[in-house]
């Protein structure tokens, strides 16, 4: 099993932000977005979504990072040694997500460190199931039972229907 | 100042000046923002009598203490003009994103006054602003004009507020949207933009409030995360966010008080097709959507194909303006009443004016008043959606007997005439809620005695108390005992319930925080409320100090509507109300004059107004610390001269 991350559901996400002054009052003690890990986006009138770090198999952040600053550890997540950083923004980049960005003060890299295991924004998110604590193989798990509910309602459908 | 920006934007259209004020701090204790600010500003600075389509109204959009805060229920503002639909004091809330990027722009509120020589925009950005041309804006829809602008300024996080052409063709309920889906709806606040030719407002601001207490700030919003209990609250048992606003329709037909026909019926036929429920297990729904940082979602996105094309920019079901364009027209086809709603939205009008004035059009037509050819050769007929949909885009554009309707049901009727006026269902000229009267008399009496014509966000009471209480704005098990609380009871107590919820009102409309996020409808604890302003500005409020606050705001909006001629006699609900309902669990039950009358008188009592009049006393408006209002109406001869009395 690979490592759970927070992942966001657009289906369910309203993109109200909560997530985003959580992690910025978790992590740096600030109710101001720009501290946050965990990136809010909308998109009028379709949808919103919220994105943070993936834990990417081969995380171009790290391969990127010209001072040996990123490390990914043995769990999958990527840590940043603040000491070595020095806001070159190389990381930020390489991510395709924008799922790294730079601190506003330290003006060092930041992202998200799953909150030692228990993610804070995944807790207090107001809408359920918008954020969730998961992984790769779990969702792969739920999205193929979810298409196999759907083919079997409708061939259940396409039964009756023949049927009357 | 913390919690405020401290300064307020005063932009000239006839002059094409822009300057800036600052907000003074007893000022702002004083009136907090949002209404109450808005209400000081109007009360100062227009003259009794003025047209309110003229460059002498003033148009004021203002935030208060809570907007921008982190914390749920923030994103609110208040609009503020004299009303062209009403005459009196106009104003409407709206939510949303653009309160709190105004807010970031450095202005507490926007003053706009005169009145452009052609089609102009404003633009507000970081403490800077400007007068821009529109004239490639005119005429184009909501959405049209605040993509535009976005591209044109080239920064897609800008926020705009902009009317469509109802607003520019003064429908006199014309509305302004706020960004994707909030609304200014009622009392013609756009209409006002569409005199002035302000086509749009647009604000873009990076700038940030300082509060008393930041450190609170973050417990405030951790602790309101944390209550799960908080998130649904106790009016809403199912939770807007699985049904939205429009859950109220199955409630109302199940207690039997749906107003249907005009409101000659209270139980609708055809419910079930336009419940939140047949909603929900529809594929019209695409998703929830959400104000900043709220908990709630109680927004939703329609899209369908058939029978009508849905467009999800505008298509929103909220209760009132469903029940407005379904129920009350007798017509139960949910995606002809969405669409209506969706046209109203493009075209910028107020959804519920719009269905209650055609509602009394099609009782018009019923009733022989407007024959066929007068209504353009449509079938005015009760549930007629094509109709309804027609007349929709009519009154929008003011073709043929739209421009009759668009002058809001109360102008309609009295140009019409052979007995129409029965039909017009207004207060002070604003058209009904959907909401039934005579099934809870405390809010009838609130409607009747709102400050800004029928109005059901001004004052709410009888099935929201029956269930629970709050002792925190005094209402208690041992002051207000179960019988008391009884939607039907019409005794002093429910009269004095009903100020209670009148100046907590004024509260929230001027903090200015979402009604939906705090008690009683569920959320803050009321109590919660002295915090979360000690928390912003580090004033050391009581919670008697904010209702009495809240009242002084009440009363300064009476007395300006008192200097516009209200008195008592236009404290009243319309006639129909002293009918008995037809069917339901209430059949039989009305709203007796005589009733409604000792309401009123003990209204007056509880407020300190004069009995005869309805006029705020002298005495109440020097306890209020507003002695200067009693000075004004003195001097117009509105309130006698008492110190000048001969011994």
């Amino acid at each position: 099993m690979s490592q759970k991350y927070v992942v966001c559901n657009p289906d369910k996400c309203l993109g109200c932000g909560i997530c985003e002054f959580v992690c910025s009052v978790v992590k740096d003690k600030s109710l101001a977005p720009s501290f946050s890990r965990i990136r809010q986006v909308n998109f009028e009138p379709t949808g919103s979504m919220a994105i943070a770090c993936l834990l990417c198999e081969n995380p171009p952040c790290v391969i990127a990072c010209p001072v040996e600053a990123l490390v990914k550890e043995e769990k999958g997540l990527i840590r940043v040694d603040e000491h070595k950083c020095n806001g070159c923004g190389w990381c930020i980049l390489a991510c395709r997500f924008g799922a790294i960005t730079l601190h506003p003060t330290k003006r060092v890299a930041m992202t998200c460190d799953l909150c030692d295991g228990d993610p804070e924004c995944v807790k207090l998110c107001p809408f359920e199931g918008a954020l969730i604590f998961s992984t790769l193989e779990e969702e792969a798990h739920k999205a193929t039972k979810g298409t196999a509910k759907t083919v079997l309602r409708e061939l259940a459908n396409a039964r009756a229907g023949s049927s009357t | 100042m913390f919690g405020y920006m401290g300064k307020v934007l005063r932009v000239s259209l006839t002059k094409d000046k822009i300057t800036e004020e600052p907000l003074e701090e007893s000022v702002a204790r004083k009136f907090i923002g949002g209404r109450g600010l808005g209400a000081y500003i109007l009360f100062n600075e227009l003259k009794p009598g003025i047209n309110p389509l003229g460059p002498e109204n003033k148009l004021v959009v203002a935030t208060g203490v809570v907007t921008g805060m982190p914390l749920p229920g923030n994103s609110g503002l208040n609009v503020m003009a004299k009303s062209p639909l009403t005459g009196i004091w106009g104003e409407s809330t709206a939510k949303g994103f653009f309160g709190p990027e105004m807010k970031a722009t450095g202005y507490d509120a926007i003053i706009i006054e005169g009145q452009a020589d052609s089609p102009v925009y404003l633009l507000v950005h970081d403490g800077e602003a400007q007068i821009k041309d529109a004239s490639h804006l005119w005429g184009r829809p909501t959405r049209e004009v605040q993509r535009i602008i976005k591209t044109e300024l080239k920064d897609e996080r800008t926020q705009v507020g902009c009317i469509g052409i109802a607003g520019e063709n003064l429908v006199k309920f014309a509305n302004i949207m706020f960004g994707f889906n909030h609304f200014a709806g009622r009392t013609g606040m756009g209409t006002v933009m569409g005199s002035k030719r302000l086509k749009a407002i647009a604000v873009r601001g990076t700038r940030r409030v300082g509060y008393a207490h930041e450190d609170k700030l973050v417990d405030l919003l951790m602790n309101r995360l944390k209550s799960k209990e908080a998130l649904s609250g106790p009016y809403w048992p199912d939770g807007l966010f699985k049904y939205g606003s429009l859950a109220d329709l199955g409630y109302w037909q199940e207690t039997g008080r749906l107003p249907t026909m005009n409101f000659r019926r209270c139980l609708f036929p055809g419910y079930d097709k336009v419940t939140a429920e047949t909603l929900a297990s529809s594929p019209y729904v695409i998703r929830n959507n959400t104000c900043p940082h709220c908990t709630v979602g109680c927004n939703r996105i329609t899209k369908a194909n058939d029978p009508y094309e849905l467009d999800p920019e505008y298509a929103t079901p909220e209760y009132e303006s469903t029940a407005a364009l379904s129920s009350l027209c007798m017509n139960d086809n949910l995606v002809a009443a969405l669409k209506a709603i969706e046209l109203c939205n493009k075209y910028g009008m107020d959804t519920m004016s719009t269905g209650v004035t055609i509602a009394f059009a099609m009782e018009c037509y019923e009733k022989g008043i407007v024959t066929k050819k007068a209504a353009d050769g449509m079938n005015l007929t009760w549930g007629n959606h094509e109709a309804i949909i027609q007349l929709t885009e009519k009154i929008a554009k003011r073709e043929g007997i739209g421009n009759l309707l668009a002058e809001g049901s109360r102008r309609s009727a009295e140009k019409l005439g052979s007995g129409a006026e029965e039909f017009a269902m207004h207060v002070k000229g604003m058209e009904f809620p959907l909401h039934e009267v005579r099934g809870m008399k405390g809010h009838g009496l609130g409607i009747a005695t709102s400050n800004r014509g029928a109005c059901h966000l001004q004052v709410e009471t009888d099935d929201m108390f029956e269930g629970q209480l709050d002792p925190d704005i005094g209402i208690d098990e041992k002051t207000f005992p179960k019988e008391y609380r009884d939607r039907l009871y019409t005794g002093p107590e429910k009269v004095k319930i009903v100020k209670i919820i009148g100046d907590l009102f004024a509260v929230f409309d001027s903090l200015v925080i979402c009604k939906w996020t705090a008690y009683p409808c569920g959320g803050y604890k009321t109590g919660t409320l002295v915090d979360i302003i000690a928390t912003a500005t580090g004033w050391d409020f009581t919670m008697d100090e904010l209702m009495k606050t809240g009242e002084r705001i009440f009363n300064l909006c009476r007395a300006f509507n008192v200097r516009e001629g209200i008195t008592r006699k236009d404290d009243k609900l319309p006639r129909r109300f002293t009918e008995p309902l037809p069917e339901g669990p209430y059949k039989g039950e009305a709203f007796p004059e005589d009733v409604f009358e000792r309401m009123l008188d003990h209204f007056y009592r509880l407020r300190g107004w004069d009995r005869k009049t309805g006029i705020p006393t002298r005495e109440k408006l020097e306890e209020l610390d507003i002695g200067y209002v009693a000075d004004n109406l003195e001097i117009l001869g509105i309130i006698p001269p008492i110190r000048k009395r001969k011994r």
